[in-house]
């Protein structure tokens, strides 16, 4: 559950990270700590053993012996020999002697083993974790050791050749070396306080990664959190515009990072869709006043009607005034349907490449009986005008205006209709000789149920939406209508379609 | 009774119009806000049904406008039911308000009931001595018995009936029994109050001379 949630996310990828950063940052530490602890060991071990055999191989009084000697001398500080050569001599001795001071002489096989003081002083025989040595013959007998040695049990002869060979046996580290004369020699050290040390060292490595993991993932949490919280705020809003409250908005704080931008973006959508209800809820409350009429109309007909026997006479003249009635509410929804389907945005008609002068003209043809009837004149000056439209709807923009431009016309007025072709499109105007549109009603007359002149419009049984589907319908063509006028002397309609 | 309707839609014009004369009503009508307010401004009416959207002035202006001489009952007629609305009606000064689709019987009973407030009468039976007139069911009984009257009888003892104590002058009561169109002659007035004499008592309705008629 809590994993579904992106900060618990986010922060788990973190850990995961720093865990792995910290994690092999540590173990190299503490490898390369535990790898020059050792080391440093070893050096001080392949010192010892250099100065040690150096002694044993040189003898007390004479030079150094013949044959091979194995040469680490480069790699180790070898001590040069003791000088002077003032030694003692622990004859028949199996332990090195118990003077730290002093020198041993101890014999070589069966001669006495000389050890100068100096080299003794590098075995600190009384500290049991302190250097020590062993020497055995070739035979593998414990030939000397210092007194803090422990028991090490003689593992063979090993080769001379391949110098000084270190091992770890428990918690000691020992470096042996096999003598051309035939003896072997060890050094070691207990390393026990020196694991244990390494041992902490890790701990503390450990402890150290924690904390650092324990504070980034808090100080991680608090930011996911933070930074998340106007995901919070943003979703808070957005269940309350779905609750209803559409006026509701987002509370930007930033708008310069990425959620403040989103918020942004968020709050004008909502804007739009506040307006869009807003203009629905309006559209829907203008249908249903505009339908109200007509049904208060037929319903107190029939009523007036129903009250009293009538002749037969007046229940034709009801039965007429319901009949026509009932056409204007069927006109009426007629084009609430016709918005309808434009608003939802299936309109995206049929186009053919057509000749809108061809269209404009069959309009006129048309409209001319009722032109002629208004007394009206119809000049076209038709321009072939090719465009890509749904020739059905362009017509009933046609007649759409040709009708208001009738409606809205002076008796013996006239009427001039044009199509031209422009660059990327064409253009239709229907210009009229009536009273024109008052400038305050020119913002409105798109609008659906407007009517500049209501009484006039609801005589002709008209709802005020012929403009509006108009508009609609050229919006659906990708393109534009529009209206000048000067009251008084008509108004000019020019619809604009992109080619 | 008098009436003025004021609507633009002419079919529910005519309909209202010719259902209020076949309830005996005088009515006069208008299709536009300045005409209705011409002609409220211009006769006494008992009622005035009022529509909101009207061309040239809308039913808003047309009661603000009168309620500033003339304290006519309006009754508003309206598509607009938002509570807003109905409150602002009232607010202006109207005293009723009715929702289109109506009841023809509902805007009936409705006018009945303004213009009987209006005159100080809020019951519908008055009591005249041993006359009474039940307004709602338009019936008259003397001691208990029927009376058949005419329309215009009836009309003219409910209008005297409901200023019960004033003296109505012969005009204004031609005023109030008779629309613009009708060109009756005012003396008929005399014959009907003479007839009403006879079929309910020669003292129910007292003359004053010179002023005009009264109900004590």
């Amino acid at each position: 559950m809590i994993f579904k949630s992106i900060r618990a996310r986010l922060l788990l990828w973190i850990a995961f990270l720093l865990v792995c950063t910290l994690g092999s940052f540590g173990i190299t530490a503490y490898q390369l700590h535990r790898t020059n602890q050792i080391h440093q060991i070893d050096d001080e071990l392949q010192r010892r053993l250099a100065a040690l055999c150096g002694d044993l191989v040189v003898g007390p009084g004479g030079g150094p012996p013949p044959g091979d000697f194995p040469s680490f001398e480069h790699n180790t500080n070898f001590p040069p020999p003791p000088s002077p050569r003032s030694g003692v001599n622990f004859p028949g001795l199996s332990q090195a002697g118990t003077k730290p001071s002093g020198a041993g002489g101890f014999s070589m096989l069966n001669k006495p083993i000389w050890i100068s003081t100096d080299v003794l002083k590098l075995f600190n025989q009384l500290d049991a974790s302190g250097y020590y040595f062993i020497i055995w013959t070739c035979e593998g007998e414990l030939r000397l050791c210092s007194s803090n040695a422990p028991v090490v049990t003689y593992s063979g002869k090993i080769s001379s050749e391949a110098g000084p060979q270190t091992r770890m046996r428990g918690d000691y580290r020992e470096s042996r070396l096999q003598l051309p004369i035939g003896n072997q020699v060890l050094v070691g050290r207990s390393i026990a306080d020196d694991l244990s040390e390494i041992k902490k060292f890790a701990f503390w490595l450990a402890g150290i990664g924690g904390a650092i993991l324990a504070v980034s993932l808090g100080g991680g949490w608090l930011l996911a959190g933070r930074a998340l919280q106007p995901v919070e705020k943003i979703g808070a809003a957005a269940s309350r515009i779905a609750a209803g409250n559409l006026a509701e908005r987002i509370a930007v704080a930033n708008t310069e990072n990425e959620l403040g931008r989103l918020a942004g973006v968020l709050n004008t959508t909502f804007a739009r869709l506040e307006t869009a209800f807003a203009q629905q809820r309006q559209f829907t409350a203008d249908a249903a006043h505009e339908l109200r009429t007509p049904i208060a109309i037929l319903i107190s007909e029939a009523q007036t009607t129903l009250a009293r026997p009538r002749s037969g006479e007046e229940y034709h003249e009801t039965v007429e005034a319901c009949l026509e009635t009932a056409q204007q509410m069927r006109r009426l929804t007629e084009s609430l349907l016709e918005l309808a389907r434009l608003d939802a945005g299936r309109s995206q008609p049929g186009r053919d490449l057509i000749n809108a002068a061809e269209i404009v003209d069959r309009c006129v043809d048309l409209i001319r009986p009722l032109a002629t009837e208004c007394e009206l004149q119809i000049h076209c000056d038709l321009a072939p005008a090719q465009v890509r439209a749904n020739s059905d709807l362009l017509g009933q923009i046609v007649t759409n205006l040709l009708t208001n431009a009738i409606h809205h016309n002076h008796p013996r007025g006239e009427i001039h209709v044009s199509t031209r072709a422009e660059n990327n499109g064409i253009s239709i105007t229907v210009a009229d000789t009536g009273e024109g549109i008052a400038a305050e009603d020119l913002p409105h007359i798109f609008k659906r149920f407007y009517r500049a002149d209501k009484s006039r419009s609801r005589k002709e049984g008209r709802a005020g939406l012929g403009l509006a589907i108009s508009e609609a319908i050229v919006k659906a063509h990708g393109g534009a209508i529009e209206v000048s006028s000067q009251p008084g002397s008509g108004a000019v309609f020019t619809v604009r379609l992109p080619g | 009774m008098r009436i003025l309707i004021v609507e633009d839609e002419p079919r529910l014009l005519h309909n209202v119009a010719k259902a209020l004369r076949e309830e005996d009503y005088a009515v006069d009508t208008a299709a536009d806000g300045v005409d209705g307010l011409a002609k409220a401004e211009g006769c006494e009416y008992d009622a005035i049904v009022l529509d909101i959207m009207l061309p040239q002035l809308d039913g808003w202006e047309v009661l603000r406008r009168l309620r500033k001489r003339k304290p006519t009952p309006v009754l508003m007629l309206t598509a607009r039911d938002a509570v807003k609305d109905r409150v602002r009606g009232l607010d202006t000064g109207a005293d009723d308000y009715l929702v289109k689709p109506f009841d023809l019987s509902e805007l009936l009973a409705r006018l009945h009931a303004l213009i009987r407030r209006s005159a100080g009468q809020p019951r519908p039976r008055v009591e005249l001595g041993d006359v009474v007139l039940d307004s709602r069911a338009r019936l008259v009984t003397r001691e208990g018995q029927p009376v058949a009257l005419t329309a215009r009888e009836y009309g003219i003892l409910e209008y005297l009936a409901l200023h019960r104590g004033e003296v109505i002058t012969r005009t204004a009561l031609y005023e109030h029994l008779f629309d613009e169109n009708d060109d009756t002659l005012s003396n008929l007035l005399d014959v009907h109050v003479f007839s009403i004499r006879k079929k309910l008592g020669r003292d129910l309705i007292a003359t004053r001379r010179g002023q005009g008629y009264c109900i004590e």
